[in-house]
């Protein structure tokens, strides 16, 4: 058994406080790297003429990333790619739905966006897979959002708890340029994220919201990192989360106020409800700060449920189970209200009484 | 905006040089003949140089740590660690050689000892050079002595307790210390016995390429309280001088012991420190710290609640200048039911220096019912400096309630403006927010702590601001 060291920390702290890097086996996923055969169960809505969509994707080098080995897997064998180029203003979201079956069930791929000046889209990836089959996802994101372009990504994994997920990001943002991400972690065993975003140009912006929700013995390693670097530039980073059964989190999320970063706001908070006893949280907010004219803050916070709150939902005639859920689908909402796409909303809050039933 | 940077300012007092005048001055580095030569020239007993010859392969066997500053720097081939100052231990202020004495005169530990201290240590290098304590906590069987005699006299409790709370392969330097431990102060509060005025020990490190080792051990015992203060300093020299020392600490149950630090070691010391407390049930350990001084400082105290209802509060501020980089921070480990922990923490980075603050809270499994509050914050005074937060929280359980905040950022122009429309110059004004911001520090010091630390500000933001 040989471990695979992955999503490092861009600064690191004593090895002892376990949280610097995280491992894999190899032998578990050597089989599903280097697999050729095309991955074919993609569901494309909303294609539209203002959207490019062809495969011309180019390998862009990402000082992060979950490991060089997966980037590289990626850049040489990977088998779907897509780029994606906008013009124009999208008012209907461009939906990309991969589903792992018998015959899909690796998917190494390799997406570019690039949004032109002024362009404007919402662009979905929903990864969904039948119930007893293992997969394997690794995917390499990397978007280009030129002056005053506006995206807004989507992420949803609801792949079944025998997969492995694996999802590496990059964005440059240019001038007035604003990225919103909303990432929904449900799936996998094992759940890998390395995001990172250079806020390269002034007035660049990069929202990311994300909910994580673990059960049975689930991992999550999410490990965020973003450099201000243009004037004025912003990113606010909000991770919620419940764990439920001994299911586990790491977040790692790294502001990094690069010198020139003058007037830049940045803030992070990550709040962990802990459902089980046996279930853990490990956060690493970081702030790393080089420039004197900027504002940083961090938060984070990690416990169970109130008892006063669930006591007052019981009163109401709600089961324990019932009140559990709807606190921790209020906690999520903050979030999902901002999800503008009703069917994915309740997509979304199904899983999550599916996950805490 | 008008700025008047000065490249070194006076540390007046702290940098009065005296000659390096020794009895004896070890050769440089480590070996286990140097180790051997130091325990022979402390006419040890067997079992504490056994420790050290040990610790000399631990050290050996350890890699210097792969993340906070880059000691590159040290070499431990030009370090002496062990340098014997040309007295022997006194309990009497008159008995000490004129030299040592101004310095400390001039440091103001005598006339603190009349007025607000109830025990007195003083080391010079690596030995202990003054020791005294009030008659009346002597008949209440409060031992303060320094170490070298408490490894003499009280063997069986020295055996009991060293190097147990920092385990020798704790880290690095942790190894170092107990290979060349030398000095410090051994204090032991019998139950039930209050001692309402602190003790203090100062660590006065004179001479150049050496390094100071001392170790501290405090045994509170059950329903007993203390206050321990100690202070360091050390005018600056050329190449690079080592602090290695090591604090550990025993609150046993229903026992409190409050430990405040005021570091001002000169900008060439590598301040390696490790300092560590186990608590005990309905126990309570306090840290109050003001780091000023060092080239390079790693400190993380350390507080393991192993009693119920323990608890440990941090409350630490750290000020680096230009060439200073302060890595600095707090650890606590929840470890029984109802234990609590609370962490106030402060930076300034000013004129290109850099301070980071880094820190563990873990909650364990059997640590259900517990809180821990953290806060830290950052003030940057110009835009040469480097501030970062490195926290790890570690939650292992549901029933906890835990939260950490923390913010970064510059003085405020608002606050900056109302002050100077009150008729005051800018520069007080900004010495004036960066006092406040000190305040809630400052505030946990006895008086003349206080006004020492008040003091240090002023001579670290002399030059800065403007």
């Amino acid at each position: 058994m040989s471990d695979m060291i992955l999503n490092e920390t861009p600064v690191r702290t004593s090895r002892n406080f376990n949280i610097n890097n995280t491992k894999i086996d190899y032998e578990k996923i050597k089989k599903y790297l280097n697999v050729k055969t095309e991955f074919k169960n993609v569901k494309v809505i909303n294609e539209n003429k203002n959207v490019l969509i062809d495969e011309n994707v180019k390998s862009v080098d990402n000082p992060y990333g979950i490991s060089k080995e997966l980037d590289d897997n990626i850049k040489n064998f990977s088998n779907n790619k897509k780029r994606i180029v906008i013009s124009e203003k999208n008012n209907n979201p461009i939906e990309f739905g991969f589903k792992f079956d018998n015959n899909n069930t690796s998917l190494a791929s390799n997406i570019n966006i690039i949004a032109n000046k002024n362009s404007e889209a919402t662009v979905i990836f929903k990864y969904t897979s039948d119930k007893d089959i293992e997969c394997f996802h690794n995917k390499v994101l990397n978007i280009e959002a030129n002056n005053n372009s506006k995206l807004n990504i989507i992420i949803v994994n609801f792949l079944n708890q025998n997969s492995i997920n694996l999802l590496s990001i990059q964005n440059d943002i240019k001038e007035n340029a604003k990225v919103n991400y909303t990432i929904i972690d449900f799936g996998g065993k094992t759940s890998i994220t390395n995001y990172y975003s250079n806020l390269v140009e002034k007035e660049s912006k990069n929202d990311i919201d994300t909910i994580y929700l673990g059960s049975q013995e689930q991992f999550f390693d999410l490990n965020y990192i973003a450099h201000l670097r243009g004037e004025k530039c912003e990113v606010n980073i909000e991770v919620e989360g419940a764990l439920k059964d001994k299911s586990k989190k790491h977040f790692k999320g790294t502001i990094d106020f690069v010198k020139g970063s003058k007037k830049a706001k940045g803030n992070e908070n990550d709040s962990c409800v802990l459902l089980s006893k046996e279930s853990k949280s490990i956060s690493l907010p970081m702030l790393l700060c080089s420039e004197e004219d900027v504002e940083g803050n961090h938060s984070s916070s990690a416990g169970k449920i109130g008892d006063k709150e669930l006591f007052y939902i019981m009163s109401r005639g709600f089961d324990k189970k019932e009140a559990m859920k709807l606190i921790v689908r209020a906690k999520f909402n903050n979030i999902l209200e901002k999800l503008e796409d009703e069917t994915l909303r309740k997509d979304i809050l199904d899983e999550i009484d599916n996950k805490l039933s | 905006m008008k700025k008047t940077n000065l490249d070194e300012i006076n540390r007046n007092i702290y940098d009065i040089k005296n000659k390096d005048d020794y009895e004896f001055k070890i050769k440089k580095g480590l070996t286990k003949e140097i180790v051997e030569e130091i325990s022979k020239r402390k006419n040890e007993p067997g079992w504490m140089k056994e420790i050290r010859l040990k610790a000399v392969d631990v050290y050996e066997s350890l890699e210097l740590p792969t993340w906070g500053p880059d000691l590159s720097e040290l070499d431990m081939n030009d370090i002496a660690t062990y340098v014997k100052p040309k007295t022997n231990l006194s309990n009497s202020w008159d008995d000490v050689p004129d030299d040592i004495k101004n310095t400390f005169d001039k440091l103001g530990i005598p006339e603190a000892e009349k007025k607000s201290l109830a025990g007195v240590g003083a080391q010079y290098d690596s030995e202990v050079v003054y020791h005294s304590m009030k008659e009346e906590l002597i008949k209440q069987g409060v031992i303060y002595t320094d170490m070298e005699t408490a490894v003499r006299e009280y063997p069986e409790i020295v055996k009991e307790h060293f190097m147990k709370c920092v385990p020798v392969h704790d880290h690095k330097f942790v190894a170092l210390h107990a290979a060349v431990w030398s000095g410090g102060s051994f204090v032991y509060v019998p139950k039930n016995v209050k001692v309402d005025i602190p003790l203090q020990s100062y660590f006065r490190l004179n001479s150049p390429e050496s390094g100071q080792f001392e170790h501290t051990l405090i045994i509170v015992d059950e329903g007993a309280s203390l206050h321990f203060i100690e202070g360091c300093s050390a005018p600056k020299y050329n190449k690079v001088n080592l602090h290695a020392g090591c604090v550990e600490l025993y609150v046993k149950d229903n026992a409190s012991l409050r430990y405040s630090t005021i570091e001002n070691w000169s900008k060439n010391m590598l301040n390696l420190n490790t300092k560590k407390a186990i608590v005990g049930k309905n126990a309570k350990m306090e840290w109050v710290s003001g780091s000023f001084g060092s080239k390079i400082s790693m400190l993380y105290p350390m507080s393991i609640l192993n009693g119920e209802n323990s608890k440990t509060e941090f409350t630490g501020i750290s000020f680096a200048g230009g060439g200073q980089n302060l890595d600095n921070g707090f650890k606590v480990v929840h470890n029984a039911k109802n234990t609590s922990s609370v962490v106030n923490a402060k930076s300034i980075s000013k004129n290109g220096g850099k301070c980071t603050y880094r820190s563990l809270v873990r909650i364990n499994e059997n640590a259900s019912n517990s809180k821990s509050s953290v806060s830290c914050e950052s003030l940057m005074l110009d835009d040469i400096s480097v501030s970062d937060t490195i926290p790890v929280n570690d939650i292992r359980t549901d029933n906890v309630e835990f939260s950490h905040e923390a913010k970064i950022g510059k003085l405020s122009d608002k606050t900056i403006f109302y002050l100077m429309s009150r008729g005051i110059s800018e520069e007080d004004a900004k010495a004036m927010i960066v006092r406040g911001f000190a305040y809630p520090i400052s505030k946990e010091l006895p008086v003349e702590y206080a006004v020492e630390m008040n003091n240090l500000i002023n001579l670290e933001l002399e030059g800065a601001i403007g």
